[in-house]
């Protein structure tokens, strides 16, 4: 078991494209790790440069007290589950979990025992002996975690293990996931562009944008105060609020109304307002007409036009409101971005 | 009305097509056992397994078979495995003008056991001292062969996704083991279906053993059976017929056999 430390990691492919740029992270050991960002964020590179399957262009990669930057990735003892799983199709599911163990040459008995010993823990048993093409997505991809923890690395590297799952099956593999993770205490980092799988799996999470860290933090920080507006934009299952805003002698104003007072200097802002923080009250500082109602299940995401524009609020089920009544807003926990960096 | 002829037309025009090509088939199963057999397909007048035995009798024609299995298996070998890792190659790394270089050698290939470089060929491997030797057939037949070999490889190396071999690699697997263990065996119905396809181009081929072979006693089944007349110069039929009977029967075997345990059907990894 083993930290991982990234210091000035920087990776171009051939033709010029800047895939990391001066990437530092440093993971702890044995904590949850998520790499969030959009697509071509980088994210899925930066796992693969820490397996070894790409070479940084410069920068180092340390796993525990070994620096591997310039080692191939089976010296690496880091296990890693890709996204189609990659599970060998003409061998069986105890032959997949056990392949780690031949290539360190362990007796074909000893590795199926303990290929069994996994399965078992993961409840694998009575698919040792099928292939891969008879199990479902969600057995499939336990059998690629199982492969995983055989070969006992010091770190696992998951990349968007849950994005093959249907919906359902996702919310099921990820409370398994972090049970897994827990039980095993061993480091994992992992990939992913949802959002909710980051916050809901991770201790902390690094989001990405063009090749760079925006913001490292756990998901209460990420989603309670988004060091700037992309983070801000990107976390949050509903759009946070991105008003534009002034600041005048310390009061924060949106639509020339007063929202509070923070210490801050004078100028143009943006003014950031989770929904789920904004309430729908008879007497706020913001007034307008209700133009959508969202069902999202137990609450619904209300937009309501002020002065041209659109602020979403989220009521809880029985406090519903017709679209084209007029209501308040009373937003609360305001954030203060300037030059898209958080002020406040 | 209209449909009703429509599919008479239809039955009419297949059953012709059908005929037309069951007919030599037919008369392949028929004359070898037929002691006076004609050009006309009809059931055996006379059973006999003379013809057999006659094949048997003639010096050649055992050994021809012998040299038609050594010729194709011998390009086989050689075509399986260049191809095998040429595709591979060309399917994993990027390289510039990739597509065109195949197209280009695709174009190229047909020229090379064509008919037009039959003479160029020809002194090259006089000058190379293979004339009348196996191994220069093979060697013409492999270029002949291979760039459609490492087309049809490539296209299937190309639906295996590259996280068998990383996922692999990550394992510590080295790059032998990798190929030995993950890369061939999933590939293993591509290369079943180029050895198939390979032995049956060989065992078929005409041309470039005829002119690059000169004794008989190294002349494949396909050149030997031009060869089979009576004494008064007209074609031993009752030779010919069962000669070809023996000659086609390994092709249809290696068809069944490649049919039954891969169905010519590719599998590549799982979808995504």
């Amino acid at each position: 078991m083993a930290g991982i430390e990234i210091s000035a990691l920087t990776k171009e492919f051939p033709g010029g494209v800047q895939a990391l740029n001066g990437l530092d992270l440093s993971i702890a050991d044995g904590e949850f790790f998520a790499l969030l960002g959009p697509s071509g964020c980088g994210k899925t590179t930066l796992l693969r440069t820490i397996a070894g399957l790409e070479t940084p262009t410069s920068g180092s990669v340390r796993i525990g007290d070994r620096d591997v930057t310039r080692l191939p990735p089976g010296a690496r003892n880091v296990a890693m589950v890709f996204q189609d799983y990659a599970l060998f199709p003409h061998m069986t599911i105890e032959d997949n979990i056990a392949y780690p163990l031949k290539i360190r040459r362990q007796a074909r008995e000893t590795r199926l025992k303990h290929a069994h010993d996994v399965g078992s823990q993961l409840g694998l048993d009575g698919l040792m002996r099928r292939r891969p093409a008879e199990l479902s997505g969600g057995q499939q991809q336990r059998v690629a975690l199982a492969r995983a923890v055989a070969c006992h690395p010091s770190a696992f590297l998951f990349d968007e293990p849950l994005s093959n799952l249907d919906a359902r099956l996702r919310l099921e593999a990820r409370t398994f996931l972090k049970r897994l993770q827990r039980q095993l205490g061993v480091t994992t980092v992992f990939v992913t562009h949802d959002q909710a799988e980051a916050l809901a799996l991770a201790d902390r999470i690094a989001v990405m944008e063009a090749g760079r860290i925006r913001q490292i933090g756990t998901p209460r920080e990420v989603f309670g105060r988004p060091a700037n507006t992309f983070v801000a934009g990107f976390i949050g299952s509903t759009p946070m609020n991105l008003l534009p805003g002034v600041v005048r002698d310390g009061a924060v104003l949106v639509a020339a109304q007063q929202l509070s007072v923070l210490d801050v200097p004078d100028g143009e802002v943006v003014v950031g307002v989770r929904p789920e923080y904004v309430a729908v009250t008879e007497n706020g500082p913001l007034a307008g007409a209700v133009a959508t109602v969202e069902n999202l299940g137990t609450s619904s995401l209300v937009t309501v036009d002020v002065d041209g524009l659109s602020i979403g609020a989220v009521v809880p089920e029985d406090r519903e409101v017709e679209p084209g009544t007029r209501v308040a807003l009373n937003p609360t926990r305001v954030l203060v971005y300037r030059d898209g960096e958080l002020v406040s | 009305m209209m449909l009703v002829v429509k599919r008479i037309l239809t039955y009419v025009v297949m059953g012709v097509g059908t005929a037309f090509f069951a007919l030599p088939v037919l008369w392949l199963l028929s004359a070898p056992l037929d002691d006076t057999p004609t050009y006309a397909v009809r059931p055996p007048r006379t059973f006999s397994l003379d013809n057999f035995a006659s094949i048997m009798d003639n010096r050649y024609a055992v050994a021809s078979l012998v040299n038609s299995t050594i010729l194709s298996l011998g390009t086989m070998v050689l075509v399986v495995s260049a191809a095998a890792l040429a595709a591979y190659a060309l399917s994993r790394a990027r390289v510039p003008g990739r597509d065109a270089l195949i197209y280009l050698l695709l174009l190229l290939s047909s020229v090379v056991t064509g008919t037009a470089a039959m003479v160029p060929i020809f002194l090259l491997i006089f000058q190379l001292g293979l004339i009348d030797s196996h191994f220069g057939v093979i060697l013409v037949l492999t270029g002949g062969l291979l760039p459609a070999a490492i087309f049809l490889l490539k296209d299937f190396i190309d639906t295996i996704p590259p996280s068998f071999e990383e996922s692999a690699r990550v394992f510590g697997a080295s790059p032998l083991q990798i190929l030995r263990q993950i890369v061939v065996p999933v590939a293993r119905p591509g290369l079943a279906t180029i050895a198939v396809w390979t032995v049956v181009q060989v065992w078929g081929s005409f041309l470039t053993p005829f002119i690059l072979l000169r004794d008989p006693d190294k002349q494949p089944a396909a050149v030997l059976v031009r060869t089979f007349y009576t004494e008064g110069g007209s074609p031993n039929l009752g030779l010919i017929a069962a000669f070809s009977l023996l000659y086609s029967i390994p092709v249809v075997l290696m068809y069944l056999l490649a049919w039954s345990r891969y169905g010519f059907r590719f599998h590549g990894g799982i979808k995504t």
